[in-house]
Parts: structure tokens; sequence; C-alpha cells
């Protein structure tokens, strides 16, 4: 039996807090993993349309979770996030630390399985690139607090 | 520090996904149906965000028969527990007139003054007829009678301070009074860990708030040494003072403030402490006197000790016991003090009577009796679990022991099992503490006889099997430790 050690952080933010105990990194990776499994069984098909599938599904997902929804899921905290989204909530802020560059470095890694595993070819690749150049630029510490047009600001 | 198996925490992360995924699920469907039917607000903005209260709705709520139980009796050893029943899934849930009978593990009955006791309640009832049950009144108007004035010198000589301020409710103590002690311009130092009303009073204050890991000294000294040097945000001037805020005993964790540390470190860097005593006056220490005797700590060291009468005392309300100068700078300047309806008298008069018992003031030696029975119960408890292979966090001698469960299926399991068998446990899940560290906590009391604890234990055991939260290896019987001696020999 494995165990781990958890030291309580500092993180104040119930929202985000969760995210720097051990075992997140291995439940993300492992999630990702299964749903390529599960999706090669129901469509039946290969396993590169199946990375597409997982890619682009986790680029929908992850966009919604990290930097369109904003606030706290409960009321504990009186609305003091209400204007950031949760990947401006991690890590209090702070750009460039583990947990920020391992996020950055999923949807990198599904495209280049997703693409290799269809041999670079042309629909599945316009999508690809497409949902990671959004992916990683939304993850850029200058784009931090940023609305471009001001989608998604507030009223 | 806590030990998780790392498959635990692995499958808690996943269950937590996969509620989170039905609750969108569920709420994308609610919009989809709602999008036809108009909604009754005429103009008004709606009370709460639909994201703001995901948690509740989607979480909380179906589990929701685990929390909030009505009782019907007394907070003693033994409690009635009301029966609820729910028709909608336990959106809503209705009580019956029927109760059961139910051990107490939840209340917070240190010292067993939770319920009748032959020295303090008749005074409590002759106070009630003689001064009637509120006063109607703040201190500064008309609301000080003289058991206010007794209790505030009894409080003060029994803490150790020189003066001390009691108001009529403990959460209001740390949220009315840190605003006045500190405001902006001031750097507020808090353990990661504290209560939500030191959270609330800190916000309150508009102080500069920064957090250090939970009761590690080493951690503090570095956060006070890059907040003096960096001084006041953007202006960089030097603070205007520095309060370090410590809980004498974590109510979460059962663990005992390393305070001798935390006060050099203090005395260092010329920063104020302030000790919140909520859980461990009354029920620590020989005299019962909380952290400061446990650990040898010189309470002329703590420059504010702050608890409240609600645990050990059987009453309600909180004090603030310092020098001399503060409590009176306390009492021109407190809301709660000025503003709010003082102290009820009758309860008031429950924590002299509480506290003459437990000094031995009242002729006989029932408090030194409490004080080693919940010692030797706490320990014992603790011990017994242990054994058994389950996961208890807390110091050796905290009345306060929470039992990791971990995964969220196993919160409402475990409550809902422990209650079938007559024992009514505290299940305390997200975001009342980390989202992985879900745990049931357990407050033993001095007024548990032995069969009721071993009573408790064997029911702990058994819901333990069945929701599978005995994460260690229990430790092997005696009986057979013998049976394998003999077989050497």
């Amino acid at each position: 039996m494995m165990y781990v050690r958890a030291l309580p952080t500092t993180d104040v933010n119930r929202n985000t807090e969760w995210f720097t105990y051990p075992g997140v990194w291995t439940t993300y990776i492992l999630i990702l993993f299964f749903s390529w499994l599960l999706v090669q069984s129901i469509f039946n098909c290969s396993p590169g349309m199946a990375w597409t599938i997982v890619h682009l599904a986790h680029f929908a997902v992850t966009y919604h979770l990290f930097h369109w929804k904003k606030g706290t899921p409960f009321g504990d905290d009186q609305g003091i996030y209400n204007r950031l989204t949760w990947w401006e909530q991690i890590d209090n802020g702070k750009q460039l630390t583990r947990n920020r560059k391992f996020l950055t470095l999923v949807p990198v890694v599904l495209y280049l399985i997703a693409s290799h595993t269809t041999d670079y070819q042309n629909p599945m690749l316009l999508l690809n690139t497409l949902s990671v150049f959004i992916m990683v630029v939304a993850k850029f510490p200058h784009m931090h607090k940023v609305r471009i047009f001001g989608i998604n600001a507030d009223q | 520090m806590i030990t998780i198996p790392y498959l635990t925490a692995v499958s808690t992360y996943f269950s937590y996904g996969l509620l989170f995924a039905f609750g969108q699920l569920r709420d994308y469907s609610r919009l989809i149906f709602d999008w036809c039917s108009t909604n009754n607000l005429q103009g008004y903005a709606p009370i709460c965000l639909a994201h703001e209260d995901f948690y509740i709705r989607r979480l909380y709520h179906r589990i929701q028969d685990c929390f909030n139980r009505p009782i019907s009796s007394a907070p003693d050893s033994w409690v009635d527990v009301i029966e609820r029943y729910s028709n909608d899934n336990n959106k809503t849930l209705k009580r019956t007139t029927k109760s059961t009978r139910c051990l107490n593990l939840g209340s917070y009955n240190y010292l067993g003054f939770g319920s009748f006791d032959e020295y303090c309640t008749p005074r409590v009832i002759e106070s009630l007829k003689k001064f009637s049950a509120s006063t109607c009144s703040s201190r500064v108007d008309a609301g000080t009678t003289s058991v206010h004035a007794e209790l505030e010198e009894c409080v003060a000589k029994y803490v150790g301070k020189p003066a001390a301020i009691v108001t009529g409710m403990g959460f209001a103590t740390n949220s009315a009074i840190i605003p006045v002690l500190i405001g902006k311009g001031g750097l507020i130092i808090s353990d990661s860990l504290n209560h939500t009303s030191i959270v609330n009073g800190a916000r309150g204050s508009g102080a500069t708030i920064r957090v250090f890991q939970h009761n590690t000294p080493a951690h503090l000294e570095r956060v006070l040494k890059e907040q003096i040097a960096e001084g006041q945000p953007r202006t960089h001037r030097p603070w205007k003072k520095i309060i370090v805020v410590v809980e004498g005993i974590y109510s979460m964790e059962g663990e005992i403030c390393q305070l001798p540390e935390i006060v050099s470190v203090c005395k260092k860097y010329k920063a104020y402490v302030y000790l919140d005593e909520a859980h461990s006056i009354g029920a620590i220490g020989k005299t019962g006197r909380g952290v400061c005797e446990l650990l040898g700590v010189d309470t002329a060291d703590v420059d504010i000790m702050m608890g409240t009468f609600t645990k050990s005392f059987g009453s309600c309300g909180g004090y603030i016991a310092g020098s001399k100068d503060l409590i009176q700078y306390l009492k021109y300047h407190c809301p709660a003090h000025l503003y709010a309806t003082s102290i009820s008298t009758p309860s008031a008069q429950q924590i002299i009577s509480a506290i003459k018992v437990i000094l031995g003031e009242d002729g006989s030696n029932r408090g030194a009796q409490k004080l080693a029975r919940i010692r030797e119960n706490g320990n014992f408890f603790r011990a017994e679990l242990q054994k058994m292979g389950f996961e208890v966090l807390g110091d050796n001698d905290s009345p306060v022991m929470p039992i990791m469960l971990y995964n969220p299926a196993k919160i409402p399991a475990f409550s809902r099992e422990c209650l079938r068998e007559n024992v009514a446990v505290v299940v305390v899940g997200f975001p009342a503490t980390p989202l992985l560290l879900a745990r049931a906590r357990i407050c033993i009391s001095a007024s548990h006889s032995r069969e009721d604890l071993i009573k408790a234990l064997k029911v702990i055991s058994k819901a333990g099997d069945l929701t599978g939260i005995k994460y260690f290896p229990a430790a092997p019987k005696k009986q057979e430790e013998e049976k394998d001696r003999m077989k050497l020999d």
C-alpha cells in the first residue's frame, strides 16, 4: 500500500487549493487515458480518430472550466473571486508555477499524440492545431486578467 | 501531517469529478427545461448567481440528512435525535415527532457541563428568577449587572491576565474585536487553518492578510521576515502593527498549537500574539487553564487571549483577556460591547459556577475529577481507534479526534451507519475541509463512561469495516501475540 504525505497548503481559496495535493496529476492523466479507451470502444474508430476526439473534447471541457467560468461554486468566500476564472485563481495568481506548467503541457502533448496517430491528415490537423493554439495562448502569463474584445468581461 | 494511501487520493479526485460532471449535466438539463418557462423575478436581480450555489444544490443537498440533525434534549453524553424523512430525494426534509436516544459524540461538551449539574443548575435557575432571561440592553446602557462584573473578574483571574471583557456570542467576539484592534496599514498573519470567525474579522478589518503554513513556526518566521522587509504593499512604508493569530486547539485537526516556538518568533520580530482558545480553555492543562498551562508558556507573553464559553463551560459567549489598557480601549471602541445586547445573566452565572467547580472552589474535587476523566477518555479512545487501524488526527491530550474518511461517498455512509446503531457523529466535508480530506470529527466528553466509549468503539469499528476507512493495518491483538510466544517456547 503506497502512502503519500499531505502538508496543508497556505492557499485560502478552497476552489483551487485541492490542486496542490498529491495525486491530481495522476488522476488527470488516467482520466484522459481511460476516456481514450472509452471513445475507441463506443465509436469503434481508429486510435488516431479516438485521440483527436479526446483532444477536442478535452479542449471544450477545459476551456469552459478553466477560462470561461468565473468565481467559485460555493458562496462562503463572499464573491471575492467573482471576476477571476479558475486559471487566474490557481496558485493565488502567481505565474509559471509547477501546476501551471503541467496544465500548459497536457494539451500540447495531447496535440502531438493526436497529430502523430492521424498521420497529420487534413481535417483533423486543422482542428487540432486551432484548439491547441487557443489553449496555449489562453495560458500565457501576459493573458492574466485580459479579456479580448470584452468577451467574458463583467457587466 | 496527513498520510493518504495513493489509490484513495486518486479515487477521491475521480469521485468528485464524477459528482461535479453529473451536477453540471443536471444544471444544463434544468437550463433547457426552464428555457420555455418564464421566471417570476419581475425585473429584480436574482439573489445568488447561478454558479454560486452549485455546490449546495448538486452536492450538499444529496446528503443533507447527515447534517443539521435537530435534537430534543440537553447535549449530554446521550442525546435524543429527532428523526426526519424526505419525499423528494433529500431536497426537503420533514421532521417527525419521534426521536431516538443516541450516544452523543458530536457536542463540544468537554467537561460535561452541557446538562444538569448539581452545583451550576440551581444557581442558574436562581439567577433566572432574579435577573430574568435577557438584560434587554447593551453593556453601556443598562445591561451590566453585578454578575457581569463578577464574571469579567473571574475570567481574568482564571485565565491569568489582569483584565477581561465578555461578549454575548463567541463567533462575534472574533469578528467584532479584530477590526477594532487593527486597520488599514496593519498586517495580520494567520495560520492557514484558522476558523471562519477569525477570517471574517481579518477581512472586515481592512488590514493586509498573509497566511503561514499550519503550525510551522519556521514558515511563520520566513513570512514575518519577508513582510517586514517589504513593508506595506505599493508604498513600502513600515507596517503600523503586526498581529499573528493562532488557535489553541484546531477544531478540524485536533492538533495543539506549537505555542512556545511561535511566541519566541513573535517576540524576536516584535509582533503581537492573538491566541484563540475556543476549544482548549477548560479542556487541557492540569487545572484546565488551556494551552498556555499545558505547554508552559507565561501568559504575559501572549498579548491577547480570546476564548469562548460554549465548549467547556456549557454556556454561550466569548471573552478577550489582556492588559488593563487593552481591555479599557476595547470597552470604549468595540461594537460588540457598545451596541450588542450583553450576555444573558443566567448564562453568565453558569460560567461563574462552572469556573468555581473547575477550580474546586465549590468545596468538592469534581473539577479535578472531570479534568482527569476527559484526559483519560480522550487518550483511551484515540489509542483504541489507532489500534483498530483508523487514521486519527490530533495530538495526545486533545479531546477532539477527527477520523479520516476521504471519499465523498463515505461521508453519508459512515454517518448513516452510525445513526442506525444509535451513535450520533458529526461528519465534515468540502468546503469546511480541503477537498481531499473529508472526516468524521469525534468530541469526547468527561461525562462519557467507559461503557459508552466501548459501545462507541464497537459501532465505529463496524461502520469503519463497512465503509472501508481502516487505512492503516490494525495492531495485532494481545492474545495472538501470546499464542505466538507460546509457539516459540
